[in-house]
């Protein structure tokens, strides 16, 4: 019998902080599947809000950094498609000098969003949904267009015993969270929120479904503050027991 | 002021300082457009009824209006007909030899009063003339020098006897062509291009590629026709040989 | 201009508040984007296009002066005359040399967003040269003494009603709040202006270096017109715009249209050489090119490089979270949404941009949508980083970044931090959520809940979740 696959969980600061139930079920999830997780400590962000705000020169301390704590991990796992997109496209031309360079490139390779290693390392698919009823998916922009990831969970999320899918009339458009952008224009963020939420709310779904730490915290908080009865949940949260 | 070395040495000073983005090549030009053309005209000759229904299809779509006709002896009943039904009587047209055929004495007949465009070289006093006479004209007829069936579009080169304003200024614009005009697509036309750009020509400084009557969405999206150019196009294909 | 003495931040607040704005921006960015998805759909061959387009602007850049010294030698060689524009200021000059010495009085204008660029009308009204723009959107817009909102469709933040109060005021003519019939009017207006202007203006989608062709992509007719009745015509152009050839040209004509409206083809695809031939009867009797530097040669080694492939489609427009909810004007410059910024940090420098910047969410969705894959987002990104190590950004924000760049770089720091959050959030948490942050965080919490730091942190569960 060969060894069981090992993952280490990037747990992402965001997540880390606010959303450790996220972090737990994944855990859960991946030993169930006989995946043995690992979860290097140490680790604290990736560095995206700094890369993204045009501090390079800390942000590649900071990917050096996670390289490094990184190194002998099999799988990487990542619970938001713009942490894992992070890694996987802009450490590399980061990190600096070529050894660096090498070191990063290898864990690029290595590093998936949850919703790609369940369905294109583990080949999993078939889960039962902790929420009965119509779910809906909000596709996060660097999953969708950073890591070109459209079908991975929607995979997930078609195939869950107990739930029915539709689609997210403009499932593609941002939610309007874009790090920073949230805080730096918010009348603009929020106006792009509130056509998410028109949309979410129209899609006659119970339960809207991201895989982004980010695009949660600005769509929970808008619909806890308007509130709404439409639950926004992590993939994490919403898939059971395998099939 | 900036000259032309000055400009020259700038954009050579900046150039010389990056090697570029990624490795990259431009297009191929055809080494012989000409010959390239005849080859493109002869495998068309076959494969015209096919070509002529698409550009049908591409050219109704846009909202230009096709009519067939088997004989180019019907063409000026044809015109008539279309001015009659809106009620226009001013054609201004292309010089006969422009058109590949002399539809004036026709089409007088038909009751419609037309004037050709001048062939030769004219005065400066005249061209305002023409230029009013044009301006006032209901219909502006012309050939085409291709009918491209991927767009539904109509190419027409300016030059002595088919000036560019037969085709822009008067409301209602009607083509006629045979089946020798007939391309299939862009790339095509721009085999086309190429070769009417080799060697010295004796056409004009204008080629207009027309697609459909003139429009704007400009207000509140709303779609209008004939904003400047011509509110209706039509299309006349001759099943025969225009000029035999 | 009086959009400048307003913030971004402000003008974006205004722009949000203003109702027939956010409806008129709604339906013309979700048209515009149906319509080129639907163009695209139907046309497998457009990704292919789409890659050899921008392989022939990176390939032209790469021997820009052997193009453009063959675009300049065509042009004589037909009998037009070239011009060289450093500035704004020398490109006007240049233009208003020309209106004088031809002894125009009246210009007409075909839409041309270099012009809008340079600042043209304002210096041709004040040298006694009358310009008349002739697209119905920029003509809109001319007598509402406004700027574009929108680089194809200048006038779309105006709704019916407007413009029809609009024709009332300025062109004293009754008429109903009807698009035909306003149409029909401006159709009159301007008919007789073609055919009296000495000079007609336009800008160059393309112009061809081995044949000195300049080509205009329009919909109504007045490309033509201005470039076929007046004895003058002038074309001022962004020297990017240069291709190498005819065949060349046919790459971009095949995916231009169908990225800016979702058309095979715009209505008229005109191809300019030169002055009217012998035996013409129609046509200027002098033509000349104006090449426009303003910024673009000092981006050829440049981080806003790949920006010179722009095609000026405004697709980018369309998608973008940020222009849909705010529209063209708040951006205060000649050039909105994501390509604008990155011009305007080309021909304005990098202060004219240290708010446009962040005005993205760096969403991607232009990046997708542009015909030639300009990657927006990473120059948006060298924008941020060019303010930040020219520390143009306000030295609150430096702060707050240096210090998370400290907390998140050590686990010792980090682990620190979270109990002081946690501290610091007790009296700001109700209900297990935080509604309102005090002093100048309010941003997030005035339209959002926020939760709080966990009571135990993911890092702080592992232990026992190790064990399980």
């Amino acid at each position: 019998m060969s060894p069981p696959l090992r993952a280490a969980l990037m747990v992402t600061c965001l997540g880390d902080m606010f959303y450790p139930e996220v972090g737990v079920k994944i855990v859960r999830l991946l030993r169930r599947l006989g995946v043995a997780v690992e979860f290097p400590s140490g680790q604290t962000c990736c560095g995206l809000p700094l890369f993204n705000s045009g501090y390079h020169r800390e942000a590649a301390a900071i990917a050096r950094r996670t390289v490094a704590l990184f190194r002998d991990s099999e799988h990487v796992v990542v619970p938001s498609g713009s942490c894992a997109w992070m890694v996987k496209h802009e450490y590399p031309g980061l990190v600096g000098e070529p050894g660096a360079r090498r070191e990063a490139e290898a864990l690029a390779r290595r590093t998936h969003e949850l919703s790609q290693f369940l369905v294109n390392v583990l080949g999993r698919t078939r889960f039962r949904s902790e929420t009965p009823g119509r779910i809906t998916y909000h596709d996060s922009c660097h999953l969708l267009r950073g890591l070109h990831e459209a079908s991975a969970p929607r995979t997930l999320l078609g195939h869950l015993e107990g739930a029915e899918f539709v689609e997210l009339p403009g499932s593609d458009e941002c939610c309007g969270f874009g790090g920073s952008f949230a805080v730096r224009l918010p009348e603009v963020s929020t106006a792009v929120l509130d056509k998410k939420l028109a949309n979410a709310e129209a899609s006659g779904a119970g339960c809207l479904v991201a895989c982004d730490a980010g695009c949660l915290m600005q769509i929970r908080g808008g619909l806890a503050r308007r509130g709404s009865r439409l639950r926004a949940l992590h993939l994490a949260e919403i898939l059971g027991g395998d099939v | 002021m900036t000259t032309r070395a000055e400009f020259f040495a700038r954009i050579r000073t900046e150039m010389r300082k990056t090697s570029g983005l990624f490795a990259a090549r431009a297009a191929e030009r055809p080494r012989d457009a000409s010959r390239l053309v005849e080859t493109v005209r002869r495998e068309l000759a076959e494969r015209w009824p096919q070509t002529i229904e698409r550009f049908r299809v591409e050219f109704e779509r846009v909202g230009g209006v096709f009519h067939r006709v088997t004989h180019v002896a019907a063409v000026p009943g044809l015109v008539a007909a279309i001015a009659r039904e809106r009620s226009l009587r001013t054609v201004v047209a292309w010089h006969p030899t422009a058109l590949g055929t002399d539809l004036g004495g026709p089409l007088a007949r038909e009751g419609l009063d037309v004037r050709a465009m001048p062939w030769g070289p004219v005065e400066d006093a005249e061209r305002q003339g023409f230029r009013t006479i044009v301006a006032n004209a209901d219909l502006g007829l012309t050939g085409a020098d291709l009918a491209v069936a991927e767009t539904g579009s109509i190419v027409l080169r300016s030059g002595p006897g088919r000036p560019r304003s037969t085709s822009l200024l008067p409301a209602c614009h009607v083509a006629v062509f045979d089946r020798t005009r007939l391309v299939e697509s862009l790339a095509q036309v721009g085999v086309f291009l190429e070769a009417w750009h080799e060697g010295p020509s004796a056409f004009g400084a204008n080629v207009s590629i027309i697609t459909g009557p003139s429009r704007t969405a400009d207000i509140e999206l709303t779609l209008t026709r004939g904003v400047h150019g011509p509110k209706e196009v039509h299309a006349v294909f001759v099943d025969e040989e225009i000029g035999g | 201009m009086r959009e400048m003495a307003t913030s971004f931040r402000d003008r974006a607040g205004h722009a949000l508040r203003d109702g027939f704005l956010q409806e008129a921006l709604t339906i013309a960015t979700t048209k515009f984007k149906e319509l080129r998805r639907e163009a695209f759909e139907d046309f497998p061959e457009g990704e292919a296009l789409r890659d050899r387009a921008r392989e022939i602007k990176e390939a032209t850049l790469q021997r820009l002066d052997h193009h453009l010294e063959r675009l300049v030698e065509s042009v004589e060689r037909v009998g037009g005359h070239a011009h060289y524009a450093t500035t704004s200021e020398e490109a006007r000059r240049i233009i208003l040399d020309i209106a004088r010495r031809t002894g125009a009085r009246m210009a007409v204008k075909s839409k041309s967003m270099a012009t809008e660029e340079i600042h043209l009308n304002e210096a041709l009204a004040e040298a006694g040269v009358t310009p008349v723009e002739t697209d119905l959107g920029e003509y809109i817009i001319q007598l509402a003494h406004e700027r574009p909102s929108h680089i194809i469709a200048p006038a779309i933040h105006k709704t019916k009603g407007q413009v029809a109060e609009l024709f009332a005021r300025e062109l004293r003519r009754q008429v109903a709040a009807d698009p035909e019939a306003l149409t029909r009017i401006a159709r009159d207006e301007l008919r007789e202006k073609f055919l009296r202007a000495d000079l007609g203006i336009t800008g160059a989608n393309f112009a061809v270096a081995e044949t000195g062709t300049v080509v205009l992509v329009t919909n109504e007719g007045n490309g033509r017109m201005v470039t076929s009745l007046p004895r003058v015509h002038v074309a001022v152009m962004g020297l990017e715009k240069v291709v190498p050839s005819l065949t060349d040209l046919m790459v971009f004509l095949a995916i231009l249209a169908k990225s800016a409206t979702g058309q095979k083809l715009s209505v008229y695809t005109t191809l300019i050489q030169g002055p009217r031939r012998a035996g013409e009867l129609e046509g200027p009797e002098e033509f000349h090119l104006v090449l426009l530097d303003n910024g673009r040669i000092g981006q050829l080694a440049g981080p806003l490089r790949e920006s010179l492939y722009c095609l000026r489609c405004g697709a980018c427009l369309n998608v973008c979270p940020v222009y849909r909810q705010i529209g063209g004007h708040a951006y205060g410059h000649t050039y909105p949404g994501p390509i604008g910024i990155l011009l305007t940090a080309m021909q304005h420098g990098i202060g004219s941009v240290k708010d446009l910047a962040h005005a993205s969410s760096l969403c991607g969705a232009c990046a997708d949508a542009c015909p030639v894959r300009i990657d927006i987002p990473k120059m948006l990104i060298e924008l941020r980083r060019e303010i930040d190590e020219r520390r143009i950004a306000p030295w609150p924000e430096r702060l707050v970044f240096a210090l998370f760049a400290r907390v998140v770089g050590s686990h010792v720091l980090y682990r620190l931090a979270v109990p002081i959050a946690r501290l610091l959030q007790r009296p700001l948490v109700r209900r297990g959520t935080i509604r309102r942050l005090p002093l100048g965080f309010g941003a997030w919490t005035r339209t959002r809940d926020l939760p709080p730091v966990a009571s135990r942190t993911f890092r702080e569960r592992w232990r026992e979740l190790e064990r399980e």
